[in-house]
């Protein structure tokens, strides 16, 4: 039988017999193959696959939630942005003429954004309702307060510090205009602090980006080493170095995925953890501020880094070292 | 379908081991190489699965010269090949199926036709009931017979042998050698390193002697008797 089917086959090449669609689907059964293989071979040493794994989960939750710790200031800073206003005070004996006369002089002024109004008597009442000093008010002869203009600069004047100064002169030039005060100094500090923090972020996760090539390498290294045997027996019968190749990035892509995951683990768990004391403390302060976790689309992001990490390095590591390893 | 012109190989470290070898084998013929260790058989295998490239000279299979081809074209001409080591060379960790399934699954072939294909080569070598098998729980005779499965399952053109007798004894190697005689009957070009002198006399086939890197006797042809 086995000779009948010899003499048939040798007439055409063995690539010749198989058509394409034949030849995709073997392609994928191959894939598919490689994949359950390497699963199986990290299952199979489960302390030595979690080992790697967790060292790269820890590589990838450190920038990772310091992303996120980042990513949580500046909402934080979006969430006062109705505090980084300018208050302008005229003189107590402006007349009504001069006070509409500087409403529009303000308005004209192209980085103001909005411009309000609030009378002495407006003031007043506002200082009476909030202050619990409602009484005391009555023995004043009278009213203290000035004329009051609450102005919103344009958004990229609250983002460029270097625009501030020029504006507040240009507002203190206008007639009966006594003073004016920002509160958005401390939010500037805090900004330039999240634009420190972002740096680190992004320069600590290069340096443990690198880590995580290097940790898959090594691992990649290692399982090279001991499947020597398999590979010079692959390449003696025709398999092609993509093929080598193939096992080796699988196992390295599903290191990086399992590291990821357990990164993205570590995140959502620690700020759960951390997020009710923060809800905590921004009630006291009567806050809406919330801290926010990674999500589902973050998750996503975080695996899909881990995973073409994971690929990266293994990559690297076959390529260097496949090289090594010549049929005798 | 195996031809060397004026063949020369200079290892790295000055040794020539083939000095200006001129050899045909046709198709469909099953020739011995035989000779010392040492003078060269060895190389000359290695030659002919690309594992050494000739320092001078030509070497054609199947009218193609071989010499220079590149090095991403070496997988598919091994396929052309099938090749019998003397240590088998089989994996210990897979079953005696998936051994022998190696050179179609890096081919590219169908799971279908694969388990087609090496059940009919463990047919072929009378071990089809052993395919769950470890290659670990097989016999020295019976793990050089799955190498062989493994070497035509792909069914070859050429099957190439080195020593594929070397750890047997006398019964076992006549019955190897008795294979290797079916696959020529079916049109194989069969090329095998032997220093078994006796075992080759009894083929009555084909012998070519090497002697330091020459050949030094090239005669006989197969007859039909065994």
């Amino acid at each position: 039988m086995a000779q009948s089917s010899n003499a048939k086959g040798r007439r055409g090449a063995v690539e010749a017999k198989t058509g394409l669609l034949g030849r995709i689907r073997a392609a994928f059964g191959h894939h598919s193959h490689t994949f359950q293989d390497s699963l199986k071979r990290l299952a199979k040493d489960p302390l030595q696959t979690l080992m790697t794994a967790s060292v790269i989960a820890i590589a990838l939750s450190l920038p990772a939630s310091l992303f996120l710790a980042v990513d949580n200031a500046r909402q934080f800073e979006n969430s006062f942005e109705s505090f980084s206003q300018i208050t302008v005070y005229v003189d107590n004996n402006a007349s009504q003429k001069q006070i509409s006369y500087i409403e529009s002089q303000l308005r004209d002024i192209v980085e103001v954004a909005s411009v309000i109004y609030i009378s002495p008597d407006q003031a007043l009442q506002e200082f009476t309702h909030n202050s619990g000093f409602g009484s005391a008010l009555k023995y004043l002869e009278s009213n203290p307060l000035p004329p009051v203009f609450i102005i919103e600069p344009m958004a990229n004047v609250v983002l460029e510090t270097n625009q501030v100064q020029p504006l507040l002169a240009k507002i203190s030039q206008i007639a009966e205009v006594e003073d004016t005060q920002i509160d958005m100094l401390w939010l500037q500090r805090l900004r330039s602090l999240t634009q420190i923090g972002q740096k680190i972020v992004f320069a600590l996760g290069f340096v443990l980006a690198l880590g995580v090539l290097v940790i898959v390498g090594n691992s990649i290294r290692l399982t090279i080493h001991g499947r020597r045997e398999e590979i010079i027996v692959v390449k003696l019968v025709g398999g092609t170095d993509a093929y080598v190749r193939r096992p080796f990035l699988y196992s390295g892509m599903l290191m990086g995925l399992i590291g990821a995951m357990g990164a993205a683990l570590i995140i959502v768990v620690g700020f759960w953890w951390l997020g009710g004391s923060v809800a905590q403390l921004s009630e006291l302060y009567s806050s809406q501020f919330r801290l926010h976790s990674l999500g589902v689309q973050g998750c996503l992001v975080l695996i899909a880094v881990g995973a073409s990490l994971g690929l990266s390095g293994s990559w690297l590591a076959v390529t260097r070292h496949l090289k090594n390893i010549k049929p005798r | 379908m195996i031809q060397f012109d004026n063949l020369s190989k200079r290892y790295a470290g000055g040794f020539e081991a083939l000095k200006a070898i001129n050899l045909n084998v046709n198709a469909g013929e099953l020739a011995f190489l035989t000779g010392h260790s040492g003078a060269g058989k060895s190389t000359l295998l290695k030659l002919l699965m690309l594992l050494e490239r000739p320092s001078s000279g030509t070497l054609l299979i199947n009218g193609k010269n071989i010499n220079r081809l590149a090095d991403n074209k070496i997988p598919a001409y091994r396929r052309q090949l099938g090749v019998v080591f003397q240590d088998h060379q089989l994996l210990m960790d897979r079953s005696v199926f998936d051994n022998v399934a190696l050179p179609l699954q890096v081919a590219g072939q169908s799971r279908k036709e694969i388990g087609r294909r090496v059940r009919a080569a463990l047919d072929g070598v009378g071990l089809l009931s052993k395919e769950r098998h470890s290659p670990r729980m097989l016999s020295g005779g019976e793990q050089q017979r799955v190498g062989i499965a493994r070497a035509v399952v792909h069914k070859p053109r050429i099957l190439l042998a080195d020593e594929p007798t070397g750890n047997l004894d006398p019964g076992l190697s006549a019955e190897i050698m008795a294979l290797f005689r079916r696959f020529q009957d079916v049109g194989v070009t069969v090329l095998i390193a032997s220093h078994d002198i006796d075992l080759i006399n009894q083929m009555n086939c084909r012998i070519i002697r090497l002697e330091q890197g020459m050949v030094a006797d090239d005669g006989g042809a197969c007859g039909s008797v065994i």
